[in-house]
C-alpha cells in the first residue's frame, strides 16, 4: 500500500509542476513598439502557399532588405488547410508569428477573439492606403479594428483548359445559363469519351458552397444577415443540390473517385476535367500544375442564374495581418506595406497572390499572359459586380468545408441530397454557436 | 502507443516496493524492533522516489495533467481561441444522437479493428511457425519480414501505398492481368478500408517477433512426447503450441486491438487529412482530429477521446476476464 499521506504529498507537487508549467504558455498582451531602423528587429512571417511563392517572397524580401537592412524577416509557409491548422493551434497558445497572411474567411473568427493587431494607427502613415478602392479596403475591418490589409483582390470565374477541350474535340462554353452550362459539360464528356480521352467536361459544380452563394445572390439574397444569421432554409439548398442530382447519376461528372486520387491536386490541375468554377486567382497555381501540355487558360464569366443580377463580387483575396503580441508593430506595419504597395514587389508577384489590391502594386507589375487575362477578367464582369457581401461569420471555414465533403459525398452516392441537407444544417448549426 | 510502453509497470514495482516497506512498520501497529533498519529502509524508499521522478514528472507532466485538462474540456466549449465554456454533457448527448459522422467513425474504426487485428495476428503466427520450423537462413527472413515494421508507420509508406493503389498504379495494373478490374483502390468507398486492412497487416513484423521468441519457449519435450502418443502436426499444433503460446497471445492480441484503435498517420496522410473517400478513411483518431485543429472543437474531439478511451479500456478489460479460460500461463495447474 501507499503512504497516502506522502504519495498525496508528491502529487501535488508534481501537479503543481503541471501547472506552472502550463501557466507559462498563457497569451503575451501587448502589440505595438516602435520600429528604429538602426536596431536589430526580427519579424517572423507566415503566408500559405507552395515553393513557387515561397521563391517570390523570398525575392520581395531581399527587395525589402536593401531598403530595412537590419529587419531580418523569418518566412515560414504551408499549404492552406495545413496553414490554418498551425495557426489555430499557435493562436491557442498565444503565439502567431508576428506578420501572416489572412483569409477573409477566417479573419472574423482571429479578429474577435482579439488575436490580430488593429492597424488603423499605422493608416496613412507606414501604410499607405492612398492606392486602395475604399470598398476593398474596408473589407479588412472588422470588429471594429483594421484586421488586415488587402494583398489582392479576387473574383469568381470559369476556367477552361482550351488545349484539353481542343484534344476532345468541343467548343468551348459560349456562355448561358446553368442549364446551358450541364449541357456543355455532358457534351464533353460524352465527347471525351468518344475520342478516347480520359477527361471529363467538370465536376459536379453545386459541390461549392460559393456557386450556392452566387445563385442566392442572383435572387437578392446574401448567404448570411448582417447578425450572421443563415439566410436560406432546407429547401433552397435541396433545390440547389437536385439541380445536378440527374447529371451525377448519368455519370456527366468527373467520377469522385478520380477526384480523391489526384488530391492534394485537384481535377483541373491534372488535365482530367476541361473547366472549373473556382476563385480567378487559381490560374497560376492551375497552369503551374498542368506543365508544359497546358500552357494556356481561359477564364470567362460564371453561368448566369438572372439576366441583369448582380450576383458576382470582389472580395480581398489574401490580407495582410499582424499579430496582437507582437513587439514589432510598427516593424510589422512597414513590412505589411512594403508586401502590399511597393511597386516592385508588385512585379514580382504578378497575379500569384490574385490581381493586386494597391494600385501602385498592379500598374507597376506588367501584366501579361494569365495575369493580363485576369486583370481583363475583372474588368468585363464590372457589369456583374455587387456588393461584396458581409464579411464571413466565425465559423464559416469550417460550413465551407462541410459543403465541400457533402458535395464529394453526394457524387460518392453515399448520402441522398435530403441526408446532406439534414447534415449540412446540423453542422452549420454548431459550427455558428461555438 | 501508450500501451506499448513498459515503462509504467517496470517503474510501479520499486515505487510499490518502497511504499510498503515505508509503510509495513505502521500497519503492524508495533514499534519498530531495530530502528537503524527502518531509517535504512526510508532512505531507501526515497531513494526510490528520487529514482523516479524524471519518469514521474514526464508522467504526470505529459500524460495525468492533459489527460485531465481533456477530461475537462469535453463538457466544454472549446474553440481554442475564447476561454471554455461549461455545457455538461452537451458534448456527449451531440456524439450519441446528432452526429451521423460519428457513427460511421465508429463503425469503420471497429470494421477495421475487428477485420484487421485477427488477420494481422494469424499472419504473424504463420511466419512466425514457418521460420521456427528450419533454423537455416531463418536470420535472413526474419529480418525481411521484420523490415516494413521497422518503415511501416512511417510517412513515406503511407504515400507509396496511396501511388501503388491508385486507378493505373501497379495493384491496378497486377490485378488486370489476372482479369481482375477492380480500378483504383485510394479513392474507391468501398475498396479503401480493405486497403487499410492490408497496410496493417503487412506491419505484421514486431508481432511476428514476439510470436517467435514465444515459440522459441516451448519446450521440445512436449513436441517429442506428444509424437511418441502419435499426435500428428495439426494435433501437436492444437495441444501443445496454441496452450503453452496463448499468453504470448494473449499479449500481441491486446497490443494490437489497442494499436488498431489507434490509427492514425497512414489513414490521415493516403487521404491527404480529409478522412474520405467519402468518409471512409475518418478512423476516430482522424475525425477527432479534425473536429479538434480544423474545425476547432477542441471540446468536442476531446469528447470523442474519451469515449475511445472508454471502449479501448472495456475491451482490455472483457479481454482480461476471459484470460481464465483460454491463457495457460507456465507454473500454473489447470
Amino acid at each position: 500500500m501507499f503512504n497516502t499521506k506522502r504519495t498525496a504529498a508528491l502529487i501535488a507537487a508534481a501537479t503543481g509542476t503541471a501547472l506552472v508549467l502550463a501557466g507559462c504558455s498563457g497569451g503575451s498582451s501587448g502589440g505595438g513598439g516602435e520600429f528604429d531602423p538602426d536596431e536589430e528587429t526580427t519579424l517572423n512571417f507566415a503566408f500559405w502557399g507552395n515553393d513557387v511563392r515561397a521563391g517570390l517572397y523570398d525575392q520581395a524580401i531581399d527587395l525589402f532588405n536593401e531598403e530595412y537592412p537590419n529587419v531580418s524577416v523569418q518566412t515560414s509557409f504551408l499549404p492552406y488547410p495545413d496553414y490554418w491548422e498551425r495557426r489555430q493551434t499557435e493562436a491557442a497558445g498565444g503565439g502567431l508569428p508576428d506578420v501572416l497572411a489572412t483569409d477573409i474567411s477566417y479573419l472574423r473568427q482571429y479578429s474577435e477573439n482579439g488575436l490580430l493587431l488593429d492597424l488603423e494607427p499605422y493608416l496613412g502613415e507606414q501604410i499607405d492606403t492612398g492606392p486602395f478602392d475604399e470598398a476593398v479596403l474596408g473589407s479588412g475591418e472588422v470588429a471594429d479594428i483594421t484586421a488586415g490589409i488587402p494583398i489582392s483582390t479576387n473574383a469568381w470565374g470559369l476556367f477552361t483548359n482550351p488545349t484539353l477541350l481542343a484534344e476532345i474535340g468541343v467548343e468551348d462554353f459560349a456562355g448561358g445559363d446553368w442549364d446551358d452550362y450541364t449541357a456543355w459539360i455532358e457534351d464533353t464528356t460524352a465527347a471525351a469519351e468518344a475520342a478516347g480521352v480520359e477527361a471529363w467536361g467538370a465536376g459536379d459544380w453545386t459541390g461549392r458552397i460559393q456557386v450556392f452563394e452566387l445563385q442566392q445572390r442572383a435572387q437578392g439574397e446574401e448567404l448570411f444577415t448582417e447578425d450572421g444569421e443563415p439566410n436560406f432554409d432546407e429547401d433552397d439548398l435541396r433545390d440547389f443540390w437536385n439541380q445536378t442530382t440527374e447529371q451525377r447519376e448519368a455519370g456527366a461528372f468527373i467520377p469522385q473517385q478520380r477526384v480523391e486520387e489526384q488530391l492534394p491536386l485537384g481535377a483541373f490541375d491534372t488535365a482530367l476535367t476541361a473547366s472549373e468554377m473556382t476563385w480567378d486567382n487559381f490560374g497560376a497555381g492551375y497552369l503551374a500544375n498542368l506543365g508544359e501540355g497546358y500552357p494556356e487558360l481561359n477564364l470567362i464569366e460564371p453561368p448566369v442564374t438572372e439576366e441583369g443580377a448582380k450576383d458576382l463580387y470582389q472580395k480581398a483575396g489574401m490580407l495582410l495581418s499582424a499579430s496582437a503580441g507582437t513587439d514589432h508593430g510598427e516593424a510589422a506595419a512597414i513590412f505589411i506595406d512594403f508586401m502590399v504597395n511597393d511597386p516592385e514587389v508588385g512585379a514580382i508577384f504578378g497575379t500569384n497572390r490574385g490581381l493586386p489590391a494597391s494600385e501602385t502594386a498592379r500598374s507597376s507589375s506588367d501584366l501579361s499572359g494569365l495575369d493580363a487575362q485576369i486583370e481583363e477578367y475583372e474588368a468585363s464582369i464590372a457589369d456583374r459586380l455587387g456588393d461584396a457581401p458581409p464579411v464571413p461569420i466565425v465559423g464559416f471555414g469550417n460550413i465551407e468545408e462541410e459543403f465541400r465533403v457533402l458535395g464529394t459525398e453526394l457524387m460518392f452516392g453515399t448520402v441522398t441530397v435530403d441526408e446532406a441537407v439534414d447534415r449540412f444544417f446540423t453542422e452549420m448549426d454548431v459550427a455558428l454557436n461555438s | 502507443m501508450t500501451a506499448t510502453t513498459p515503462r509504467p509497470t517496470n517503474a510501479s514495482g520499486p515505487a510499490r516496493r518502497a511504499a510498503a516497506n515505508a509503510s509495513a512498520p505502521r500497519k503492524g501497529g508495533k514499534p519498530p524492533v531495530r530502528p537503524g533498519l527502518k531509517l535504512r529502509e526510508r532512505r531507501e524508499g526515497l531513494a526510490g522516489y528520487a529514482f523516479l521522478t524524471p519518469w514521474l514528472i514526464g508522467f504526470v507532466g505529459l500524460t495525468v495533467g492533459p489527460m485531465a485538462y481533456s477530461l475537462y474540456f469535453s463538457f466544454t466549449r472549446y474553440n481554442l481561441f475564447s476561454d471554455p465554456q461549461w455545457i455538461g454533457l452537451d458534448n456527449y448527448i451531440r456524439l450519441f444522437t446528432d452526429d451521423p459522422q460519428f457513427i460511421q467513425s465508429a463503425q469503420i474504426t471497429l470494421v477495421y479493428v475487428l477485420v484487421g487485428t485477427p488477420i494481422k495476428l494469424a499472419a504473424a503466427l504463420g511466419i512466425a511457425l514457418l521460420l521456427n520450423y528450419r533454423d537455416k537462413g531463418s536470420g535472413f527472413f526474419r529480418s525481411a519480414f521484420y523490415a516494413p515494421s521497422l518503415i511501416g508507420a512511417s510517412v513515406s509508406v503511407a504515400i507509396v501505398w496511396r501511388a501503388m493503389f491508385s486507378s493505373n498504379g501497379p495493384v491496378d495494373s497486377g490485378l488486370s492481368i489476372f482479369g481482375i478490374e477492380l480500378g483504383g483502390w485510394v479513392g474507391n468507398v468501398s475498396l479503401v478500408v480493405p486497403m487499410m486492412i492490408i497496410l496493417a497487416v503487412w506491419q505484421f513484423g514486431g508481432t511476428m517477433v514476439i510470436f517467435l521468441a514465444g515459440l522459441k519457449q516451448v519446450p521440445k519435450e512436449l513436441y517429442e512426447a506428444a509424437e511418441m502418443d502419435g499426435a500428428g502436426a495439426m494435433r501437436r499444433f492444437k495441444a501443445v503450441t496454441i496452450p503453452m503460446l496463448s499468453p504470448v497471445i494473449f499479449f500481441n492480441l491486446l497490443l494490437e486491438l489497442i494499436g488498431a484503435f489507434q490509427v492514425f498517420a497512414s489513414a490521415y496522410i493516403i487521404s491527404s487529412g480529409t478522412g474520405g473517400p467519402a468518409g471512409m478513411t475518418n478512423f476516430i483518431t482522424v475525425y477527432l482530429y479534425k473536429r479538434a485543429f480544423q474545425d476547432g472543437q477542441m471540446g468536442y474531439a476531446a469528447a470523442i477521446a474519451w469515449v475511445l478511451l472508454v471502449v479501448v479500456a472495456v475491451i482490455a478489460f472483457i479481454l482480461f476476464r476471459t484470460q481464465k479460460s483460454w491463457v495457460h500461463y507456465a507454473g500454473d495447474n489447470r
